[in-house]
């Protein structure tokens, strides 16, 4: 047995939650496919939205929502099976590594690289469009699209543990997530009951979507942020981790238990 | 010597089946055991609960003196595993995959050293995902290395690589004995468990059948083997206690003897009355691999013994 005294001590919490959200971020970033979804696709709309070289502010917030809850919510979700799938996440597991600060450096990760992509979006509205932006409102949007995010992110891990095969990974995170846009509006007005209108400032979109336009267009001495939407978003951050501290996997899914100890090497 | 692996009365049952069935066995610091078995005898489920990713149904493991499953982040850091399939991350380089993994230990390998270990110090700035197979192997095994483990779990490291790569994953498995790591390897290959295995313990239908040194193994294996290539011949044409073990092909003699010089005598003085050619005369001890599906065939009902 080692001698505590003589044991070397284990390197420090901090430093290893840098780096690994450094490294998840890294991964995420350099996957080309991502980039191409969560930044090209919605600066794609908006130009094709655009009329006469003028988009407006909400549809620059909606574009920079969707770009955000895409990288998020799909991009993010069916990377984390896919990690798991591949033995990765259990590798990690068995590693010195607190469990929680993997956990956490992941879905951290995802909150910087879909804050960039929601960013870039908003650029590209400044840019091609002159959508005017100020210090003050950009902020603001960036309060928004970080809880926002988290808003995305934390259910996104939660629904994973869910997901049995990397093959059904886009199918059931997509399921999920186009309904929950389209009665959120973030794509475009769409003409709706009111039950479902008040049902979607319940769920994560619209208030994002909402919050955005709000942080871009915001006038001197109006409230920078609707509180109402920041509550919202944070409620299904904070109620996403939650349930996927409970939910999570480390483990790939075995085809069944019975299945899995005959096939057993 | 104090013991690195504990294991008493495990068992682990998935409904009705009971995947490992009351294994007990006890590992000293430093010692190199091979488990081997045929599919479905127990070795991942056994691993798999040693390394803590497995509750057992009933039965106490205790590894380094810790129940896996209470380990805590000082216990892992003692703790070395290379899975059953890969597990890295593609996107990454290998001296980015190492340097990730080095930062989590108290007193790690630098990865240059582990890089000539595991003989990818050319490869230090290539992509995971651009690797061959062998080579992803062994970054697997640099993982589960870089730490300086105390225990070293290891399972089925080397299945479907080439004899090359096999060879340089056994060398580096070696160096890391030779400081005292205890290892645990789980195979197919019976001659990985005879290049590297102290002991070696057979699991069967979830129990062990067998539990012993690679020497003491083979010699369970039964009698020694002569061989002798012939030209086509006829039974006729042989002595009556030749002819008792002309192969199915007549084309070989085959015997299984435990009287070597005089079943030795007796064939080669038949081979120089025909001239026959002793050039690809074979004579032998019986294989591990002979000893090994003697034990495992013993053991098993007919028809786990036909799928072993």
């Amino acid at each position: 047995m080692p001698d505590p005294a003589t044991t070397p001590r284990l390197p420090a919490v901090g430093p290893l939650l840098l780096t690994q959200v450094g490294y998840q971020a890294r991964l995420l970033a350099a996957n080309g496919r991502a980039v191409m979804i969560g930044v090209g696709l919605p600066v794609l709309l908006l130009i094709s939205s655009s009329s006469h070289s003028h988009v407006s502010v909400s549809a620059v917030a909606g574009r920079a929502v969707f770009g955000l809850t895409l990288t998020a919510w799909n991009i993010y979700g069916v990377r984390t099976v896919a990690a798991r799938e591949a033995g990765i996440l259990k590798r990690w597991r068995a590693t010195p590594l607190p469990r929680s600060c993997y956990f956490a450096a992941r879905i951290l990760a995802t909150v910087v690289v879909s804050v960039l992509a929601g960013a870039a979006t908003v650029a590209a509205g400044v840019v091609l469009y002159g959508t005017h932006l100020t210090v003050t409102g950009a902020l603001g949007a960036l309060i928004v699209f970080v809880i926002g995010a988290a808003a995305w992110a934390a259910p996104a891990t939660a629904l994973t543990g869910a997901v049995s095969t990397i093959d059904s990974a886009g199918p059931i995170l997509l399921l999920v997530y186009f309904p929950v846009l389209v009665i959120s509006g973030v794509l475009g007005s769409v003409s709706e009951a009111h039950w479902l209108h008040t049902l979607a400032t319940y769920l994560p979109a619209e208030p994002l979507s909402h919050a955005a336009t709000s942080a871009l267009q915001h006038a001197p001495g109006a409230p920078l942020l609707p509180a109402r939407d920041l509550l919202v978003l944070a409620a299904w951050a904070i109620g996403g981790l939650a349930v996927a501290t409970v939910t999570f996997r480390w483990e790939p899914h075995r085809p069944t238990q019975r299945r899995a100890a005959r096939a057993d090497a | 010597m104090t013991e690195a692996v504990f294991v008493e009365h495990l068992s682990k049952r998935f409904g009705e089946l009971a995947a490992v069935d009351d294994v007990s066995f006890v590992v000293p610091e430093g010692q190199v055991v091979g488990v081997l078995g045929p599919n479905g005898a127990g070795k991942t489920t056994t691993l798999e609960m040693l390394e803590g990713f497995l509750a057992p149904t009933s039965g106490t493991i205790r590894i380094l003196g810790t129940d896996p499953r209470r380990g805590g982040r000082a216990w892992r850091a003692r703790v070395g595993l290379v899975l059953q399939s890969t597990s890295l991350d593609p996107e990454l380089t290998v001296r980015q995959t190492l340097d990730l993994y080095t930062a989590l230990y108290p007193r790690p390998w630098p990865a240059r050293e582990i890089l000539k270990l595991i003989d990818l110090a050319n490869d230090a700035q290539t992509r995971v995902g651009v690797l061959s197979g062998g080579q992803r192997r062994r970054v697997d095994l640099a993982i589960g290395i870089i730490g300086r483990p105390e225990i070293l779990f290891l399972d089925e490291p080397t299945t479907g690589l080439d004899p090359e790569a096999r060879r340089r994953t056994w060398t580096a498995v070696e160096r890391l004995t030779q400081a005292g790591t205890t290892v645990l390897l789980t195979t197919h290959y019976i001659d990985e468990v005879d290049r590297l295995a102290d002991r070696v313990i057979v699991l069967a239908g979830g129990r062990v059948v067998t539990d012993t040194t690679p020497r003491q193994l083979r010699a369970q294996g039964g009698p020694a083997t002569i061989r002798l290539p012939v030209g086509p011949v006829t039974v006729a044409e042989l002595p009556p206690k030749l002819a008792a073990h002309l192969d199915a092909d007549h084309d070989a003699i085959v015997i299984r003897t435990t009287d070597m010089a005089a079943d030795l005598g007796e064939l080669i003085a038949w081979a120089d009355a025909r001239d026959e050619n002793l050039a690809d005369l074979e004579v032998g001890p019986p294989s591990l691999e002979d000893a090994y599906l003697t034990a495992v065939g013993e053991r098993l009902p007919p028809e786990a013994s036909a799928d072993a």
